[in-house]
């Protein structure tokens, strides 16, 4: 039966709910290889540049790219602490982004930083990839954390 | 040869937060109704040969081709029409399609028809959306929102540059409190009958004691979502002349465009495309774009210039209306746009160079921090708003004489969309 929410103006409530098979392509391998607790980028053999979110073709040359294992480590280069978001994360508020620069890697990696600190967390501070053990096999699978 | 364009009219609905008294399309016809009866023209609805339709998402009110009702209500059927969807810069890349579909001779007289209704779904679910405009295998998953993303770059260019929070939250200070006089805007409740209720003048304290939305970012620090529509009529050199006294022309016009996760943005040691008034020296240790400055917003202001004449920006430009999503991607915006140079900007805001009374007023009708953000609608209202500015008649339609730039002979439309992914500029003049 309809959900009637207001008279006038006459205003109805009507859910909506849908499920995508979402294919990764090529770039699954990257989900695959971390259950053998491996982390892969892939990397442009044409122009040497080496990407994570990992691409299957090279922007600047529309080179097939190769994959390559990266060792996890870097730098923090910017932070946030998320006090709100959209609907789906609500429930994991209060939690923390960065963009880490990893080493190998040309690109910049969005990803969680998990700390019981966030308010000693500063740019520039090395962090260390870790991996999963219950995958959802999406990118929230891999985070980072302090590498004190 | 591309033939000379015109604004020649414009109009806009109430913004508000929920316009629940009105559908999208009704919300359209508000619009165009203060469009054709409400400038000084002589035009009928009949002499508009087409339209531009401008909307973000399917998915605020589950309703596909939504274009075909609005051509439909709005009865121009069956002249030609078009949907464009370019995330938040959705509006300018429309002004700048009909600027194209006019220059070229297509159309010689086009309507742009800007509109969202963000309000039919609760705001984290709106968010959630607005969200699905980022990489949604990657950046998603992570945390996706909005406001994360940005505050992770507004971190980055505190960290770069020495900009504060107190420089951001005086952009929020001056759009707010310019919306106070502009009758349209959503946080003015004491002109706009669906304002809202705490809205009205804040101070650079009250935006500091915010709460943190996501750090460096705070409740005031961010734009609004709208309920609204806006409209903008085009036309002709020919046609323009017969229509107005006092046409508004589009003098320039440039688009870039960016990665869509920040992150894969190059870092380039003089990697800065470089204005007429710039030295290629200034920017020698400067990693570019990176996550700190948009290179999609400098690309699109150095081909607007180039077809203006504009070498200097700072003093050939009389106002500039320019998409403050947040406080901190308008002092990013200011150094793309190169009214200061990368890094300065902080400095711009902090000495009143952008305020109302200063040398190049920024976002005079209260932008998206004052005045509203219904996406598909936010660079037409751009467009409608430089419009009246040129003409001089800012007041009138404000319902207050504050805002109208004195003397107002030329002024840029900024739009911007994701986290700069699709980005314009174009160039009005009186
Ligand atoms: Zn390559």
């Amino acid at each position: 039966m309809t959900e009637v929410y207001s008279i006038d103006p006459l205003i109805i409530k009507t859910p909506y709910e849908i499920t995508y098979k979402h294919s990764y392509g090529k770039t699954s391998r990257f989900f695959t290889a971390l259950s053998s607790g491996k982390l892969m980028a892939t990397r442009c053999e044409h122009c040497k540049t080496t990407f994570l979110p990992p691409r299957s073709d090279c922007p600047y040359c529309l080179a097939e790219t190769k994959w390559v294992e990266i060792s996890g480590k870097g730098k923090i280069h910017t932070f946030s602490t998320l006090y709100f978001s959209g609907e789906r994360f609500l429930k994991d508020l209060p939690f923390q982004l960065v963009y880490v620069d990893l080493e190998g890697v040309d690109t910049l990696f969005l990803t969680r930083l998990k700390t019981k600190d966030m308010k000693k967390v500063k740019v520039g501070m090395k962090i260390r990839m870790k991996i999963s053990r219950d995958p959802e096999w999406r990118s929230s699978d891999v985070w980072a954390e302090l590498d004190e | 040869m591309p033939r000379k364009v015109a604004v020649v009219a414009g109009g806009l609905s109430y913004f508000s937060k929920a316009r629940r008294d009105k559908t999208q399309e009704e919300l359209a016809a508000e619009a165009a109704r203060m469009a054709l009866f409400d400038n000084d023209i002589n035009l009928s609805k009949d002499d508009i040969d087409g339209t531009i339709v401008s909307y973000f998402s399917d998915h605020f009110e589950n309703q596909l081709l939504f274009g075909s009702i609005i051509q439909d209500y709005l009865g121009f059927n069956p002249k030609p029409s078009v949907r464009i969807e370019g995330g938040g810069a959705t509006g300018g890349l429309a002004v700048r399609d009909a600027y194209a579909h006019v220059a070229s001779g297509l159309l010689d007289v086009a309507m742009v028809i800007g509109f969202e209704k963000m309000s039919e779904v609760n705001t984290a679910k709106g968010n959630e959306f607005i969200a699905l405009a980022s990489d949604t295998d990657w950046d998603f998953p992570i945390g996706g929102f909005y406001s994360g993303y940005y505050a992770l770059m507004a971190k980055r260019h505190m960290e770069e540059f020495g900009t504060t929070e107190e420089q951001m939250a005086m952009v929020a200070v001056k759009n707010r409190n310019n919306a106070q006089h502009n009758k349209f805007a959503q946080t003015n409740p004491k002109m706009n009958p669906f304002g809202m209720k705490d809205g009205g003048k804040i101070t650079v304290d009250d935006v500091l004691k915010s709460p943190y939305v996501a750090f460096p970012l705070k409740r005031l620090d961010i734009c609004l979502m709208s309920d609204g529509a806006a409209v903008l009529i085009l036309a002709s050199e020919e046609k323009a002349k017969k229509i107005t006294d006092t046409p508004i022309w589009i003098t320039g016009t440039g688009a870039g465009t960016d990665a869509m996760r920040a992150g894969d943005r190059p870092r380039t040691l003089s990697g800065v495309p470089i204005l007429p008034h710039e030295k290629k020296e200034w920017y020698k240790n400067l990693e570019y774009p990176g996550v700190h400055s948009f290179r999609a917003g400098r690309e699109s202001a150095r081909q607007a210039y180039k077809m203006a004449g504009i070498t200097n920006p700072l003093k050939q430009l009389d106002l500039i209306e320019l998409h403050d999503a947040y406080t901190s991607s308008e002092i990013q915006t200011y150094e793309d746009l190169g009214l200061t140079k990368y890094g300065q900007g902080g400095k711009l805001i902090e000495e009143g160079v952008t305020a109302l009374d200063g040398e190049l007023p920024v976002n005079p009708s209260g932008g998206l921090i004052g005045t509203m953000h219904a996406v598909g609608a936010t660079g037409v209202m751009q467009g409608v708003e430089m419009f009246w500015q040129l003409q001089g008649v800012a007041g009138k339609f404000h319902g207050s004489d504050k805002t109208q730039i004195k003397n107002a002979e030329r002024g840029l439309i900024h739009s911007h969309a994701g986290t700069g992914t699709y980005v314009t500029a174009t160039i009005m003049e009186r």
